[in-house]
Protein backbone atom coordinates (compact mmCIF):
# COMPACT_ATOMS: atom_id res chain seq x y z
CA UNK A 1 0.00 0.00 0.00
CA UNK A 2 1.83 3.52 -0.84
CA UNK A 3 2.41 5.68 2.00
CA UNK A 4 1.36 9.29 1.34
CA UNK A 5 4.30 11.80 0.95
CA UNK A 6 2.89 13.96 4.04
CA UNK A 7 3.57 10.65 5.92
CA UNK A 8 7.12 10.46 5.37
CA UNK A 9 7.58 14.20 5.53
CA UNK A 10 6.37 14.28 9.06
CA UNK A 11 8.56 11.20 10.40
CA UNK A 12 11.30 13.24 8.54
CA UNK A 13 10.63 16.37 10.05
CA UNK A 14 10.45 14.08 13.89
CA UNK A 15 13.92 12.60 13.14
CA UNK A 16 15.46 16.17 12.34
CA UNK A 17 13.50 17.91 15.18
CA UNK A 18 14.77 14.74 18.05
CA UNK A 19 18.52 15.02 16.44
CA UNK A 20 18.40 18.91 17.03
CA UNK A 21 16.28 18.78 20.29
CA UNK A 22 20.02 16.72 21.01
CA UNK A 23 21.80 19.03 19.77
CA UNK A 24 20.11 21.58 22.21
CA UNK A 25 21.38 18.86 25.33
CA UNK A 26 24.73 19.22 24.79
CA UNK A 27 26.60 21.08 27.36
CA UNK A 28 27.31 24.22 25.75
CA UNK A 29 30.97 25.19 25.54
CA UNK A 30 32.24 27.67 28.27
CA UNK A 31 33.88 29.42 25.37
CA UNK A 32 34.30 28.81 21.36
CA UNK A 33 36.55 26.16 21.25
CA UNK A 34 39.23 26.31 17.51
CA UNK A 35 39.86 23.67 15.72
CA UNK A 36 42.22 24.15 12.97
CA UNK A 37 41.28 24.66 9.15
CA UNK A 38 42.42 21.20 8.14
CA UNK A 39 41.23 18.85 10.98
CA UNK A 40 41.87 15.85 9.68
CA UNK A 41 40.47 13.24 6.69
CA UNK A 42 38.36 9.73 7.50
CA UNK A 43 37.13 6.87 5.22
CA UNK A 44 34.28 5.17 6.15
CA UNK A 45 32.25 2.01 5.44
CA UNK A 46 28.41 1.52 5.41
CA UNK A 47 28.22 -1.75 7.06
CA UNK A 48 24.42 -2.32 6.85
CA UNK A 49 24.56 -3.19 2.68
CA UNK A 50 27.18 -5.46 3.31
CA UNK A 51 25.06 -6.86 6.00
CA UNK A 52 22.26 -6.77 3.81
CA UNK A 53 24.32 -8.73 0.58
CA UNK A 54 25.69 -11.08 3.15
CA UNK A 55 22.36 -12.22 4.35
CA UNK A 56 20.44 -12.18 0.96
CA UNK A 57 18.75 -9.24 0.83
CA UNK A 58 16.80 -8.21 -2.33
CA UNK A 59 18.80 -5.07 -3.04
CA UNK A 60 22.18 -3.44 -1.06
CA UNK A 61 23.65 -0.76 -1.52
CA UNK A 62 27.30 -1.43 -0.95
CA UNK A 63 29.51 1.81 -0.18
CA UNK A 64 32.76 3.56 0.79
CA UNK A 65 33.18 6.98 1.68
CA UNK A 66 35.98 9.64 2.41
CA UNK A 67 35.88 13.09 3.87
CA UNK A 68 37.82 15.99 4.93
CA UNK A 69 37.48 17.90 8.14
CA UNK A 70 37.43 21.35 7.99
CA UNK A 71 37.58 23.60 11.23
CA UNK A 72 35.73 20.47 12.30
CA UNK A 73 32.59 21.84 11.15
CA UNK A 74 32.34 21.31 7.29
CA UNK A 75 33.31 18.09 5.87
CA UNK A 76 32.83 17.30 1.95
CA UNK A 77 31.98 14.25 1.07
CA UNK A 78 32.25 11.62 -1.28
CA UNK A 79 30.85 8.53 -0.97
CA UNK A 80 31.66 5.55 -4.05
CA UNK A 81 29.60 2.41 -3.67
CA UNK A 82 27.97 -0.47 -5.81
CA UNK A 83 24.25 -1.25 -5.42
CA UNK A 84 23.12 -4.81 -6.22
CA UNK A 85 19.75 -6.22 -6.77
CA UNK A 86 18.24 -9.24 -7.43
CA UNK A 87 14.29 -9.63 -7.77
CA UNK A 88 12.15 -12.57 -8.89
CA UNK A 89 8.18 -11.49 -8.35
CA UNK A 90 6.73 -14.13 -6.55
CA UNK A 91 3.14 -13.73 -8.55
CA UNK A 92 4.63 -12.70 -11.83
CA UNK A 93 7.52 -14.44 -12.68
CA UNK A 94 9.24 -11.17 -13.60
CA UNK A 95 12.95 -10.95 -12.62
CA UNK A 96 14.93 -7.53 -12.38
CA UNK A 97 18.82 -7.98 -12.08
CA UNK A 98 21.32 -5.17 -11.85
CA UNK A 99 25.16 -4.87 -10.02
CA UNK A 100 26.40 -1.26 -10.97
CA UNK A 101 28.17 1.65 -9.54
CA UNK A 102 26.95 5.23 -8.09
CA UNK A 103 28.80 8.42 -6.70
CA UNK A 104 27.76 10.64 -4.29
CA UNK A 105 29.40 14.41 -3.42
CA UNK A 106 28.35 16.31 -0.69
CA UNK A 107 28.93 18.44 1.97
CA UNK A 108 28.73 17.59 6.18
CA UNK A 109 27.64 20.27 8.77
CA UNK A 110 28.90 19.61 12.20
CA UNK A 111 25.91 21.40 14.71
CA UNK A 112 28.36 20.32 17.32
CA UNK A 113 30.09 23.24 18.80
CA UNK A 114 32.31 21.39 21.34
CA UNK A 115 34.98 19.59 20.26
CA UNK A 116 34.09 15.91 22.36
CA UNK A 117 34.41 13.07 19.88
CA UNK A 118 30.33 13.44 19.16
CA UNK A 119 28.89 15.09 15.89
CA UNK A 120 25.82 15.83 14.86
CA UNK A 121 25.60 17.11 11.44
CA UNK A 122 22.89 17.99 8.40
CA UNK A 123 23.87 16.77 5.55
CA UNK A 124 23.50 17.31 1.69
CA UNK A 125 23.89 15.08 -1.28
CA UNK A 126 23.93 14.72 -4.87
CA UNK A 127 24.01 11.10 -6.19
CA UNK A 128 24.22 9.68 -9.69
CA UNK A 129 24.64 6.29 -11.03
CA UNK A 130 25.11 5.39 -14.54
CA UNK A 131 23.70 1.77 -14.68
CA UNK A 132 23.10 -1.38 -16.97
CA UNK A 133 20.21 -3.79 -15.80
CA UNK A 134 18.47 -6.96 -16.72
CA UNK A 135 14.43 -7.72 -17.17
CA UNK A 136 12.51 -10.95 -18.10
CA UNK A 137 10.85 -13.52 -17.34
CA UNK A 138 11.10 -17.00 -18.22
CA UNK A 139 7.40 -18.84 -18.43
CA UNK A 140 5.61 -15.41 -20.17
CA UNK A 141 2.15 -15.86 -20.82
CA UNK A 142 -0.32 -14.48 -23.14
CA UNK A 143 -3.29 -14.42 -20.81
CA UNK A 144 -5.58 -14.25 -23.72
CA UNK A 145 -3.89 -16.15 -26.98
CA UNK A 146 -2.78 -19.10 -24.35
CA UNK A 147 0.42 -19.23 -25.46
CA UNK A 148 3.94 -18.71 -23.51
CA UNK A 149 7.38 -17.54 -24.67
CA UNK A 150 9.87 -16.42 -22.55
CA UNK A 151 11.22 -12.51 -22.92
CA UNK A 152 14.63 -10.97 -21.81
CA UNK A 153 16.09 -7.71 -22.02
CA UNK A 154 19.68 -7.65 -21.05
CA UNK A 155 22.06 -4.57 -20.30
CA UNK A 156 19.32 -1.81 -20.23
CA UNK A 157 21.15 1.63 -20.21
CA UNK A 158 19.78 4.21 -17.86
CA UNK A 159 21.15 6.93 -15.36
CA UNK A 160 19.48 8.64 -12.41
CA UNK A 161 20.16 11.32 -10.66
CA UNK A 162 18.82 12.73 -6.88
CA UNK A 163 19.22 14.96 -3.93
CA UNK A 164 19.57 13.95 -0.53
CA UNK A 165 19.05 15.77 2.74
CA UNK A 166 19.16 14.17 6.41
CA UNK A 167 20.76 13.70 9.14
CA UNK A 168 23.48 12.18 10.94
CA UNK A 169 24.93 11.51 14.32
CA UNK A 170 28.40 10.15 15.19
CA UNK A 171 30.57 9.05 18.45
CA UNK A 172 34.45 7.85 18.56
CA UNK A 173 34.90 4.59 19.48
CA UNK A 174 38.18 4.23 20.32
CA UNK A 175 41.30 5.98 19.28
CA UNK A 176 40.42 7.19 15.47
CA UNK A 177 37.51 4.60 15.28
CA UNK A 178 33.82 6.18 14.92
CA UNK A 179 30.57 4.84 14.52
CA UNK A 180 27.87 6.97 12.42
CA UNK A 181 24.15 6.76 11.70
CA UNK A 182 22.40 8.73 8.99
CA UNK A 183 18.52 9.16 8.13
CA UNK A 184 18.22 10.82 4.22
CA UNK A 185 15.20 12.00 2.74
CA UNK A 186 15.77 11.30 -1.01
CA UNK A 187 14.46 13.14 -4.20
CA UNK A 188 15.21 11.70 -7.70
CA UNK A 189 15.84 14.72 -9.85
CA UNK A 190 16.17 12.42 -13.42
CA UNK A 191 16.21 9.34 -14.97
CA UNK A 192 16.20 7.98 -18.56
CA UNK A 193 16.17 4.71 -19.21
CA UNK A 194 14.39 2.67 -21.95
CA UNK A 195 10.88 3.29 -23.50
CA UNK A 196 10.42 -0.74 -22.67
CA UNK A 197 10.17 -0.10 -18.94
CA UNK A 198 11.81 1.69 -16.30
CA UNK A 199 14.03 0.06 -13.51
CA UNK A 200 13.07 -1.38 -10.17
CA UNK A 201 16.07 0.33 -8.76
CA UNK A 202 18.54 2.50 -9.10
CA UNK A 203 21.60 1.76 -7.59
CA UNK A 204 22.92 4.48 -4.49
CA UNK A 205 19.16 5.37 -4.68
CA UNK A 206 16.56 2.03 -3.78
CA UNK A 207 13.75 1.30 -4.97
CA UNK A 208 12.65 3.51 -7.75
CA UNK A 209 10.45 5.80 -6.78
CA UNK A 210 9.89 9.90 -6.64
CA UNK A 211 11.12 10.14 -3.58
CA UNK A 212 12.36 7.31 -0.45
CA UNK A 213 14.10 6.74 2.57
CA UNK A 214 17.76 5.80 3.03
CA UNK A 215 20.10 5.44 5.82
CA UNK A 216 23.53 4.33 7.25
CA UNK A 217 25.56 3.21 9.71
CA UNK A 218 28.97 4.12 9.23
CA UNK A 219 32.16 2.53 10.90
CA UNK A 220 34.78 5.76 10.37
CA UNK A 221 38.61 5.71 10.63
CA UNK A 222 39.83 9.08 11.17
CA UNK A 223 43.44 9.08 9.36
CA UNK A 224 45.82 11.72 8.25
CA UNK A 225 47.85 14.15 10.43
CA UNK A 226 45.92 16.83 10.67
CA UNK A 227 43.46 14.39 13.10
CA UNK A 228 46.03 13.64 15.30
CA UNK A 229 47.48 16.55 15.75
CA UNK A 230 44.44 18.20 16.60
CA UNK A 231 44.33 15.72 19.27
CA UNK A 232 47.44 16.22 20.67
CA UNK A 233 47.23 19.78 21.50
CA UNK A 234 44.39 18.52 24.33
CA UNK A 235 41.23 20.37 22.90
CA UNK A 236 39.21 17.70 23.22
CA UNK B 1 20.95 11.15 24.27
CA UNK B 2 20.77 7.18 23.88
CA UNK B 3 17.22 7.16 23.99
CA UNK B 4 17.06 9.51 21.65
CA UNK B 5 19.17 7.52 19.21
CA UNK B 6 16.99 4.47 19.97
CA UNK B 7 13.71 6.48 19.29
CA UNK B 8 15.86 8.04 16.06
CA UNK B 9 16.65 3.88 15.04
CA UNK B 10 13.33 2.50 16.07
CA UNK B 11 11.31 5.54 13.57
CA UNK B 12 14.15 4.08 11.02
CA UNK B 13 12.88 0.75 11.35
CA UNK B 14 9.34 1.39 11.21
CA UNK B 15 10.07 3.29 7.83
CA UNK B 16 11.56 -0.06 6.39
CA UNK B 17 9.02 -2.80 7.71
CA UNK B 18 6.83 -1.40 4.59
CA UNK B 19 6.89 -1.85 0.97
CA UNK B 20 4.85 -0.56 -1.83
CA UNK B 21 3.54 -1.96 -4.91
CA UNK B 22 3.04 0.80 -7.59
CA UNK B 23 1.64 -1.13 -10.21
CA UNK B 24 -0.61 0.32 -13.32
CA UNK B 25 -4.08 0.41 -11.96
CA UNK B 26 -6.18 0.40 -15.06
CA UNK B 27 -3.58 -1.94 -17.13
CA UNK B 28 -6.13 -3.53 -19.62
CA UNK B 29 -4.01 -3.14 -23.07
CA UNK B 30 -7.01 -3.75 -26.26
CA UNK B 31 -7.98 -2.56 -29.86
CA UNK B 32 -10.83 -0.20 -29.83
CA UNK B 33 -12.98 -0.29 -33.11
CA UNK B 34 -16.11 1.78 -34.01
CA UNK B 35 -18.79 1.01 -36.72
CA UNK B 36 -19.88 3.40 -39.20
CA UNK B 37 -22.37 3.68 -41.82
CA UNK B 38 -22.31 6.60 -44.45
CA UNK B 39 -20.28 8.80 -41.84
CA UNK B 40 -22.33 8.34 -38.83
CA UNK B 41 -21.86 6.34 -35.98
CA UNK B 42 -24.26 3.15 -36.35
CA UNK B 43 -25.11 -0.10 -33.69
CA UNK B 44 -25.30 -3.40 -34.88
CA UNK B 45 -28.55 -4.96 -34.01
CA UNK B 46 -28.12 -8.35 -33.90
CA UNK B 47 -25.49 -10.56 -32.25
CA UNK B 48 -21.70 -9.54 -33.10
CA UNK B 49 -19.04 -12.38 -32.35
CA UNK B 50 -15.30 -12.01 -32.71
CA UNK B 51 -12.92 -15.08 -32.46
CA UNK B 52 -8.92 -14.82 -33.25
CA UNK B 53 -9.16 -16.77 -36.49
CA UNK B 54 -11.36 -19.39 -36.80
CA UNK B 55 -10.47 -21.77 -34.36
CA UNK B 56 -8.99 -19.02 -32.04
CA UNK B 57 -9.74 -17.77 -28.55
CA UNK B 58 -13.45 -15.93 -29.08
CA UNK B 59 -12.86 -11.99 -27.98
CA UNK B 60 -16.20 -10.88 -28.13
CA UNK B 61 -19.09 -13.22 -27.25
CA UNK B 62 -22.47 -12.64 -29.02
CA UNK B 63 -23.05 -8.77 -27.83
CA UNK B 64 -26.24 -7.52 -29.22
CA UNK B 65 -26.67 -3.98 -29.97
CA UNK B 66 -23.31 -2.55 -30.02
CA UNK B 67 -21.24 0.24 -32.02
CA UNK B 68 -18.06 -0.39 -30.87
CA UNK B 69 -15.54 -3.14 -29.89
CA UNK B 70 -12.42 -3.41 -27.90
CA UNK B 71 -10.51 -6.64 -27.54
CA UNK B 72 -7.02 -8.05 -27.17
CA UNK B 73 -4.20 -8.55 -29.57
CA UNK B 74 -1.70 -11.35 -29.34
CA UNK B 75 1.33 -10.39 -27.51
CA UNK B 76 4.15 -12.00 -30.34
CA UNK B 77 2.09 -12.57 -33.52
CA UNK B 78 3.18 -10.04 -36.29
CA UNK B 79 -0.21 -10.30 -37.78
CA UNK B 80 -3.74 -10.74 -35.99
CA UNK B 81 -6.65 -12.46 -37.70
CA UNK B 82 -9.87 -10.64 -36.06
CA UNK B 83 -13.05 -13.36 -37.56
CA UNK B 84 -16.17 -10.97 -37.31
CA UNK B 85 -19.46 -12.83 -37.13
CA UNK B 86 -22.77 -10.84 -37.33
CA UNK B 87 -25.81 -13.25 -37.00
CA UNK B 88 -29.30 -13.10 -37.33
CA UNK B 89 -32.45 -14.88 -36.82
CA UNK B 90 -32.16 -15.64 -40.71
CA UNK B 91 -28.58 -14.89 -41.84
CA UNK B 92 -25.30 -15.01 -41.09
CA UNK B 93 -22.46 -12.62 -42.24
CA UNK B 94 -19.02 -12.86 -41.72
CA UNK B 95 -15.80 -10.64 -42.18
CA UNK B 96 -12.22 -11.10 -41.75
CA UNK B 97 -10.17 -8.31 -40.23
CA UNK B 98 -5.70 -8.73 -40.53
CA UNK B 99 -4.25 -6.42 -38.29
CA UNK B 100 -0.26 -6.28 -38.94
CA UNK B 101 1.27 -4.74 -36.20
CA UNK B 102 4.74 -4.55 -34.03
CA UNK B 103 4.41 -5.65 -30.41
CA UNK B 104 6.67 -4.04 -27.72
CA UNK B 105 7.40 -5.19 -24.11
CA UNK B 106 6.59 -3.23 -21.31
CA UNK B 107 7.78 -4.37 -18.27
CA UNK B 108 7.14 -2.20 -14.86
CA UNK B 109 8.42 -4.02 -11.98
CA UNK B 110 9.07 -7.53 -10.49
CA UNK B 111 5.70 -7.33 -8.81
CA UNK B 112 3.51 -5.80 -11.73
CA UNK B 113 2.14 -7.68 -14.76
CA UNK B 114 4.06 -7.49 -17.79
CA UNK B 115 2.07 -6.53 -20.86
CA UNK B 116 2.79 -6.19 -24.53
CA UNK B 117 2.20 -2.35 -26.59
CA UNK B 118 1.73 -2.63 -30.11
CA UNK B 119 2.09 -0.45 -32.93
CA UNK B 120 -0.53 -1.03 -35.93
CA UNK B 121 0.85 -0.83 -39.17
CA UNK B 122 -1.86 -2.06 -41.47
CA UNK B 123 -5.40 -3.14 -41.95
CA UNK B 124 -7.13 -4.83 -44.28
CA UNK B 125 -10.01 -6.78 -44.15
CA UNK B 126 -13.05 -8.58 -46.83
CA UNK B 127 -16.13 -7.14 -47.83
CA UNK B 128 -19.29 -8.74 -47.06
CA UNK B 129 -20.81 -5.85 -44.55
CA UNK B 130 -17.39 -4.35 -43.77
CA UNK B 131 -17.13 -1.56 -46.53
CA UNK B 132 -13.26 0.18 -45.42
CA UNK B 133 -11.01 0.67 -41.86
CA UNK B 134 -9.75 3.07 -41.39
CA UNK B 135 -6.90 3.65 -38.52
CA UNK B 136 -7.85 6.82 -36.62
CA UNK B 137 -4.84 5.72 -33.88
CA UNK B 138 -1.93 3.31 -34.30
CA UNK B 139 -1.01 2.99 -30.60
CA UNK B 140 -2.00 0.16 -28.91
CA UNK B 141 -1.81 1.00 -25.09
CA UNK B 142 -3.20 1.79 -21.69
CA UNK B 143 -5.55 4.08 -24.08
CA UNK B 144 -9.00 3.56 -24.67
CA UNK B 145 -9.64 5.94 -27.41
CA UNK B 146 -10.82 4.34 -30.47
CA UNK B 147 -7.62 2.38 -32.79
CA UNK B 148 -10.19 1.97 -35.51
CA UNK B 149 -13.16 3.48 -37.45
CA UNK B 150 -14.56 0.58 -39.49
CA UNK B 151 -17.13 1.79 -42.33
CA UNK B 152 -19.83 -0.81 -43.21
CA UNK B 153 -21.77 -1.18 -46.21
CA UNK B 154 -24.99 0.21 -47.13
CA UNK B 155 -27.88 -0.24 -49.15
CA UNK B 156 -26.41 2.14 -52.08
CA UNK B 157 -22.60 0.35 -52.00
Amino acid sequence: MERPIIWKLTCFLILISLASTSLQAQNKPKEEEKAPLFSGIAVSADVVGFAMKAVGAKFANMEVGARINLLDKFFPTAELGIGDCSRKGAETGNTFSTTSPYMRFGLDYNFNKKHNGNRIFGLVRYGFSNFKYDVGNEAFTDPVYGTSQPFKMESQKATGHWIEIGAAVETKLWAFIRLGWSVRYKFRAALSCPDEGEPYFIPGFGKNDTNGFGGTVNLIFDVGKGSFNFKKKGKL
Amino acid sequence: MRQKLLLILSGLLMLAACESYDCTLYNYVGLYGKFYQDGVEVAIKDTLTITAGKSGPVLLNRQAGTSKFNVALSYWQEEDTLVLTVKGEDYLLRDTIWVTKSNQVHYESPDCPTTYFHTIQDVRSTHEFIKDITVIRSSVNYGTTDNLEINLLSDSD
